[in-house]
C-alpha cells in the first residue's frame, strides 16, 4: 500500500547527543485525517519540517506519496501544502503578489494562478483584501493568508504545525471550519497540536509524540474505548427520591450508584451490551430519562496517561 | 541524460521565478527608487558643489566624479544582498518560501542575480548621469574612452562586493548585522589592511578594496577631493587593470560559491 506519508526510524540529533526525534516511524493511509500531539518539545515541529523538506534528517527517510524528501525534494513537495508554525509574510507585498509568486513556482499557468488566488482567498474569507499589502493584515488574517498559500496548487496532502496558534477564539474557529472542509474534500491532513479539543473534533486518529519517540497511536474511536471506564452519566427529568434510587441499585447489571440531585452515575461491567441493557430498565422503571451518556475519559486523560513528565526538544 | 537537462531547466526556470521575485521586493521595499535616486543625484551634485568651484579637464571631472563609487556600491551591496539569506531565517519567511517544489541552490541564485541587477543598475546610472554631463560640459568628442573601463571594473567590483555581502548574509543570522558587518568590511576593514600593507611599501594587490581603485586610477589625472589616506594608497601603488580585475572576480567566484554553500545547508 502507498501512504500518503511514511516515516522509517526517523532520527534528528542536534549536537552530539541531543535526539529530536528517536526513531520515529509513521503511516499515514491517504485521505486519512491524524492529529500528531504531543508535548512541547517533543519532535512534532521537527518531524514536519523533515516532512517537507526545511531539514535534513540524521537517519532514516521520510517519504510523500512514495518519494523521498530528503533525496526528491523537488518532487516531493510538489503535491504538499504546508503551513509550518507562525511564518512570515513580506509585509511589503500584496497576498495577489505573493501567491502569484508561489503559484508559477508550483508551475500552474498564469490565468490558472489568477483564478486559484480569487478562489483560495475566497475561501479563507480574504477576497476583499488580494491587493491591499499584507503588513496591514491581523494575525488572524495573516495565518489564513499562509492557508491560502499552503492551498493555492490544490495539493493532496496538508501538513499543518499548530495551525490555530496565536489565534483568538473566532480565529481558531475559522480555521477549524477550513480544516473540516479540507477534510470533506478528502484530503489528507497531518495536523500538529497541542489543542486535543481541535485534535478530538477533526481528527480520525492521534499519534503521540513524547522525547522524540512515538508513544501510542490509534483512532478516535479506539481511544474512546480504551477509555471507557464502565461508567454511565444519566440525568433524570426530577430529582431522585430515596426510593428511585433503590430501583436503580436493584438492577442487576449496576455494581454501584452515586446520586447526586436529578443526576446518576452509575458503574457496570462497561461492556455495551451492558449499557443498552441498562438503559432498556431505566425505560421500564418508568424513571423519566432525559439523557443518557457513556461517560468515556477524554482525550486529555488518555494524553496525560500516556505521556511521562520529562520533556525533551521542539 | 534527458533528466539531467531536464532538471538544468528546472533550475534555470525557478532561478528566473526568484529573481523576478526579488526585483518585485526590492521595487516595493523603494530600495531600488531610493538608490537609483542617489545614483542620479550623486554626479548632480558633483557638478553643482564641486566642479562649479573647481573647473577641471574632462578626466579630472570624471575621476572626481567617480569618487562615491565605491560607496554607492557598498550600499547597493548592502542594501539588496544584505537580507538575501539571513532575512529569509530571521522573518520566517523561509517557511513559506522553502516547503514548494524547487531547490534553495535555484531560490539563491535568483536572490543573488536579483542583487547584482539592482547594483549593475545603480551603478550604471550613474554612468549614464556622469557621461550626460561630461559631454555637456566638455563636448561629446572629449568623453573619456577610459570612462568605459572604469565603468567594466565597477560592474565586476560590485559584483564582488554583492558576493562578499551574500556569503556574509549567508552566515550571520540577522540582516542588520549582515548589513553592517557587510559594509564594514568592506568600507574599512579592508581598506585599512591595505593602507596598512602599502605603508609598509608592500602593493596589497590581493585586497579587493585595493582592486577597486581602478574605478578612478583608469581615468587618470590627480582625481579625489583631496587629501587623505586613500590618495596616498593610490599614489604609491596603483592596481593594474588584468590584475585588479582577476582579484575582484576572483573574490567575486569564492565568496558567492561558499555563501552558497552555506546557504543551501542553512537550517533553522
Amino acid at each position: 500500500m502507498e501512504y500518503a506519508i511514511r516515516t522509517e526510524n526517523l532520527a534528528k540529533t542536534y549536537g552530539k547527543t541531543f535526539k529530536a526525534l528517536d526513531g520515529v516511524s509513521l503511516q499515514i493511509k491517504k485521505g486519512e485525517v491524524v492529529g500528531y500531539v504531543g508535548p512541547n518539545g517533543a519532535g512534532k515541529t521537527t518531524t514536519i519540517k523533515i516532512l517537507t523538506g526545511l531539514i535534513r534528517p540524521t537517519a532514516g527517510h521520510a517519504y510523500v506519496n512514495g518519494i523521498d524528501v530528503a533525496a526528491s525534494p523537488r518532487d516531493a513537495l510538489r503535491t504538499i501544502g504546508a503551513l509550518i508554525e507562525v511564518p512570515g509574510v513580506y509585509d511589503y507585498l500584496t497576498p495577489h503578489e505573493m501567491l502569484t509568486y508561489f503559484g508559477r513556482v508550483y508551475g500552474m499557468r498564469r490565468d490558472l494562478v489568477d483564478r486559484r488566488i480569487k478562489e483560495t482567498l475566497e475561501l479563507v474569507r480574504l477576497p476583499d483584501w488580494e491587493d491591499k499589502k499584507a503588513g496591514a493584515f491581523s494575525t488572524g488574517m495573516l495565518r489564513r493568508l499562509a492557508i491560502a498559500k499552503a492551498i493555492l496548487h490544490k495539493p493532496d496532502i496538508l501538513i499543518l504545525d499548530e495551525p490555530v496558534l496565536g489565534l483568538d477564539p473566532k480565529g481558531i474557529m475559522e480555521v477549524r471550519e477550513l480544516l473540516r472542509q479540507f477534510r470533506s474534500e478528502g484530503m489528507t491532513v497531518f495536523l500538529s497540536s497541542h489543542l486535543l479539543s481541535e485534535v478530538a473534533e477533526i481528527c480520525d486518529s492521534v499519534i503521540f509524540l513524547d522525547k522524540g519517540k512515538v508513544v501510542s497511536s490509534d483512532s478516535i474511536e479506539g481511544i474512546g474505548q480504551r477509555m471507557d471506564h464502565g461508567v454511565v452519566a444519566v440525568r433524570f427529568l426530577r430529582p431522585l427520591s430515596p426510593q428511585d434510587t433503590e430501583r436503580l441499585r436493584s438492577i442487576d447489571l449496576i455494581k454501584s450508584v452515586d446520586v447526586k440531585n436529578s443526576t446518576a452515575r452509575l458503574h457496570y461491567d462497561g461492556k455495551p451490551e451492558s449499557s443498552v441493557q441498562i438503559l432498556k430498565s431505566l425505560v421500564s422503571l418508568n424513571l423519566d430519562v432525559v439523557s443518557f451518556a457513556g461517560e468515556g475519559v477524554g482525550l486529555e486523560d488518555y494524553y496525560v496517561s500516556v505521556m511521562s513528565d520529562e520533556k525533551g526538544v521542539n | 541524460m534527458a533528466t539531467s537537462a531536464q532538471s538544468i531547466g528546472a533550475g534555470v526556470s525557478e532561478t528566473w521565478l526568484s529573481f523576478r521575485f526579488e526585483l518585485l521586493k526590492h521595487l516595493k521595499r523603494r530600495r531600488l527608487f531610493i538608490v537609483a535616486g542617489l545614483a542620479i543625484v550623486l554626479p548632480l551634485l558633483f557638478y553643482i558643489y564641486y566642479y562649479k568651484q573647481h573647473p577641471a579637464a574632462a578626466n579630472d571631472f570624471a575621476n572626481t566624479s567617480l569618487t562615491l563609487m565605491n560607496v554607492l556600491i557598498l550600499i547597493s551591496a548592502a542594501m539588496f544582498a544584505g537580507d538575501a539569506v539571513c532575512g529569509e531565517f530571521e522573518k520566517k519567511t523561509s517557511l513559506l518560501l522553502f516547503p514548494t517544489p524547487q531547490k534553495r541552490s535555484s531560490i539563491f541564485a535568483g536572490k543573488y542575480i536579483g542583487a547584482l541587477a539592482a547594483t549593475f543598475l545603480v551603478v550604471s546610472l550613474y554612468y549614464l548621469v556622469l557621461t550626460l554631463q561630461t559631454g555637456q560640459l566638455f563636448g561629446w568628442g572629449n568623453i573619456p574612452a577610459e570612462l568605459g573601463k572604469s565603468f567594466a571594473a565597477a560592474l565586476i567590483y560590485s559584483t564582488a562586493a554583492v558576493s562578499i555581502v551574500f556569503f556574509v548574509s549567508s552566515v550571520l543570522k540577522r540582516s542588520m548585522s549582515a548589513t553592517i558587518v557587510g559594509l564594514l568590511v568592506l568600507l574599512m576593514v579592508l581598506p585599512i589592511i591595505a593602507m596598512i600593507l602599502t605603508q609598509l611599501n608592500h602593493e596589497p594587490w590581493y585586497i579587493v578594496t585595493y582592486s577597486a581603485n581602478l574605478i578612478t586610477s583608469v581615468l587618470g589625472g590627480s582625481g579625489g577631493l583631496g587629501g587623505g589616506r586613500h590618495e596616498d594608497v593610490v599614489r604609491q601603488f596603483t592596481p593594474t587593470f588584468a590584475k585588479g580585475m582577476a582579484v575582484m572576480v576572483g573574490y567575486a567566484i569564492v565568496a558567492l560559491a561558499a555563501g552558497m554553500r552555506i546557504a543551501v545547508r542553512k537550517e533553522d
